[in-house]
């Protein structure tokens, strides 16, 4: 047996045809995020009910995935903020953002949790970006439920520009 | 324990007394004077020390029956043109379920002491009614068991209903309540004795509440 | 925390906190228990978690600014706390709106009475873990916001009424879309009472559970469902009626023992009577207008401030001073869907409120709470909570 006769050795790509697709670790695993955001609502007003019409049959979030309601910010990735949120609320606000793991994100819904809407008074925080930060702001007072699910979307099209290299800022 | 006497009514309502009759009753039995001020129902101006007197009275007289005190209205009159007399009024709407009876009663407050008579004993709905006027007006009620701040926090320093707190005078909250001291006196007045305070994580504060986070760089941005 | 019980045993209490940020509590409100096993020996509850100076705010603005903000107090029925607001300021000017508007107010007040008595049923018998009713009731619900849209564009915070009449008359084909939907509710309390009224873990988990008698439910200024839930035959409609109540044709519904369950049922029943109401107003709404010719209230119509300088300057007058009631202080109270809402109006003669205090009724509900619960069990905190209704928009305020 020479050395000539030994078969040269052959891509393995060659043999397994089309099983497999290349991609960046990145898309994937956004790819996984975006569509299957598990939201906690933190509805303290209004905001709520209609939070509870989108999750509802007729609106139907699990069309976009983010439809697994958890009310333990332990195994949420998403913070749905809706409703006034006050300056005695403001400590626990703070408090359920700390107990969420990374990656999270939040959405603001409403002129309440976005700005302190019309009520520009001695208790409410005027908008909750004092607090903790906000990725998306929803306007309306409250938002349609429409405009719940465009902020979702909106949500989506962030996290697919994310990236694992790039470190989100981990706490503040 | 404080003892609650309330009638249960049956039957239909019954029209009962008009407010003419009952303001000549109230007026010849404790000299209470109708506040013209309120030219479409019946409201009586009462002074604070013949109060107790006066509901305790309305709550128990068969043919009054009074059964219920739907609410404790503080009022600043600071700002109210041409008002001469005490600062503030406590305002108690009363209705009877028996008969189709509603007065309220106006009591004025003085600004230096600031006090009226708790009505706790005679019904369970006025102790938070009488907690909120406390928190938003700083009006006190005398021999209120638990006279803490209802709507506003436990670090709150004023009291912003009145007519010369600002209205967008922000303050905000640390840490909230542990209210572990109330639910010891609650336990003590169902009758337990408490022996030793436990570990409770219950409040926490704010650790960094001056960060401004939003302007922090987000996620896809460059590092 | 180490305890001598009234019984005089030595117990090691758990302390527990529940809420403010809980699925049962509305993400407003916090119970403080102590534990003795399961069972809770004693608990504190608090408020305020979404107290957002409503009574401040409106001091700042005009009468009909007001409105917005009623809108957001119960903003499950939005619609009767607009109506309840209107018909005070109303009795201070002294003046009826015309048939029309009080049919109309009838109608939507009894709509609203029906969607926030869903909320507040499908709400806590999701507590409980039977979900399907949310749905069942959730898209009737929805159904019902189609014609608020349609009346107003607006969905949850309609602020469809003015002082003085509504916002807009209804449009074509209102009363045909009502009857439409007042079908798919009746079907809706239907499938939902069958789901639950003999279900024997519904019934395990709500019958004498937190029961309050009639005494106690007096005594704590309980109104509305729940007062009634505890057997006393009270309702402002048929006590001190107004808008034509006494002319309708309908039942008070009357629990026995003041539990749970009953405060679940008389809501159900609550629901077919107001269906019941709506059918009659239907039948009595007859063209007119919908709004006062009163002047001190009303916009003039657009044609006649074209025409018109004394329409001109009371348009003007209306839009940039608002209204005027007289000084004084006033009462008023309505049946809304949780109880007696009052509102006491103190006026000073000029155009902003000197001072308005709502009476919310689920006030004197929550205050009772603490009691309800000392004595029960920690599963009962859920299951209790959802039926006395405590919506955190008009407790805080």
């Amino acid at each position: 047996m020479t050395y000539q006769n030994v078969p040269a050795p052959v891509a393995p790509e060659i043999n397994l045809g089309d099983s497999f697709v290349t991609t960046r670790v990145d898309a994937v695993v956004n790819w996984g995020r975006r569509n299957s955001l598990w939201p906690f609502p933190f509805g303290t007003a209004c905001c709520a009910i209609e939070f509870m019409g989108i999750v509802s049959s007729v609106f139907d979030v699990s069309r976009f995935g983010a439809e697994l309601v958890r009310f333990s910010p332990r195994q949420a990735d998403l913070l749905i903020i809706a409703g006034t949120v006050t300056y005695k609320q403001a400590p626990v606000l703070r408090r359920i953002y700390e107990q969420m793991c990374e990656p999270r994100w939040v959405i603001s819904a409403g002129a309440c949790a976005s700005s302190g809407g019309f009520y520009d008074c001695y208790c409410t925080v005027p908008g909750i970006d004092e607090i903790i930060p906000v990725d998306i702001y929803i306007a309306g007072c409250p938002p349609r439920p429409e405009a719940f699910l465009e902020s979702i979307v909106q949500l989506q099209k962030k996290i697919d520009k994310e990236s694992l290299v790039e470190q989100r800022t981990v706490g503040i | 324990m404080i003892a609650h006497r309330t009638h249960v009514p049956q039957g239909p309502i019954q029209p009962g007394l008009t407010n003419e009759q009952l303001a000549t009753l109230l007026g010849e039995r404790f000299a209470l004077t109708r506040d013209a001020s309120d030219r479409w129902d019946l409201t009586l101006v009462c002074k604070a020390e013949q109060l107790r007197e006066v509901v305790k009275y309305l709550r128990d007289e068969p043919t009054l029956s009074f059964a219920m005190l739907l609410d404790v209205v503080g009022v600043d009159y600071l700002a109210y043109p041409g008002h001469r007399s005490e600062r503030f009024a406590v305002l108690y709407p009363m209705k009877s379920l028996a008969f189709r009876h509603r007065l309220v009663l106006k009591v004025m407050v003085d600004e230096e002491a600031c006090v009226v008579p708790s009505l706790c004993e005679f019904y369970k709905s006025v102790e938070w009614a009488e907690r909120e006027a406390w928190d938003q007006y700083g009006i006190v009620f005398a021999g209120h068991p638990n006279l803490k701040r209802l709507l506003n926090h436990h670090e709150f320093v004023g009291h912003p209903l009145r007519k010369d707190y600002p209205c967008q005078k922000r303050q905000k909250l640390s840490m909230n309540d542990p209210m572990i001291d109330q639910l010891e006196a609650r336990l003590r007045s169902l009758g337990y004795t408490i022996l030793e305070r436990g570990e409770t994580s219950v409040g926490q504060a704010i650790t960094r509440p001056s960060a401004v986070p939003s302007a922090l760089p987000k996620a896809g941005g460059k590092p | 925390m180490k305890v001598i019980t009234p019984q005089g045993e030595h117990v090691d209490l758990m302390t527990l906190n529940v809420g403010p940020s809980h699925p049962a509590t509305h993400g407003t409100l916090r119970i403080l228990a102590a534990l003795d096993g399961e069972n809770i020996a004693g608990c504190v509850t608090e408020m305020g978690y979404l107290h957002r100076g409503f009574e401040k705010m409106i001091e700042q603005g005009t009468y009909s600014q007001v409105l917005p903000y009623t809108d957001r107090l119960n903003y499950c029925s939005a619609m009767m706390n607009n109506i309840g607001f209107c018909k005070a300021v109303e009795k201070m000017f002294a003046i009826t709106v015309p048939d029309r508007c009080i049919v109309v107010r009838v109608i939507l007040s009894e709509l609203s009475r029906i969607i926030d008595h869903m909320v507040c049923t499908c709400t806590n018998l999701v507590d409980l873990g039977a979900l399907t009713n949310f749905w069942y009731f959730f898209n009737t619900r929805e159904q019902v916001y189609v014609i608020w849209e349609k009346l107003c564009g607006a969905r949850l915070t309609n602020t469809m009424t003015r002082i003085g009449g509504m916002y807009r008359d209804t449009y074509h084909g209102f009363e045909d879309d009502v009857r439409a939907v007042l079908v798919k509710i009746e079907s809706a309390v239907h499938e939902v009472r069958g789901l639950i009224e003999h279900n024997k873990i519904f019934i395990d988990r709500t019958k004498d559970v937190c029961a309050v008698s009639a005494a106690d439910a007096i005594s704590w200024g309980w109104t509305g469902p729940c007062l009634r839930a505890s057997g006393v035959d009270r309702d402002l409609r048929k006590d001190e009626p107004y808008y034509g109540y006494e002319t309708y044709n309908f039942d008070t519904v009357i629990g026995t023992s003041g539990d749970t369950f009953d405060r679940i049922m008389v809501r159900m029943y609550e629901m077919i009577e107001s269906v019941s109401i709506v059918r009659q107003a239907l039948d009595r709404l007859k063209p007119g207008p919908i709004n006062t010719l009163d002047a001190r209230l009303s916009l003039p119509s657009r044609d006649q401030v074209y025409h018109d300088m004394e329409a001109l300057i009371n348009s003007f007058k209306l839009v940039y001073e608002g209204v005027r009631p007289p000084a004084g202080i006033c009462y008023d109270a309505t049946e809304a869907a949780n109880g007696e809402l009052g509102y006491h109006i103190i006026s000073d003669g000029g155009t902003n409120p000197y001072r308005v205090k709502v009476r919310p009724p689920c006030f004197t509900q929550y205050a009772a709470y603490a009691d309800m619960l000392t004595g029960s069990m920690l599963a009962d905190v859920a299951s209790s909570l959802g039926s006395i209704n405590i919506i955190a928009g008009e407790l805080d305020r």
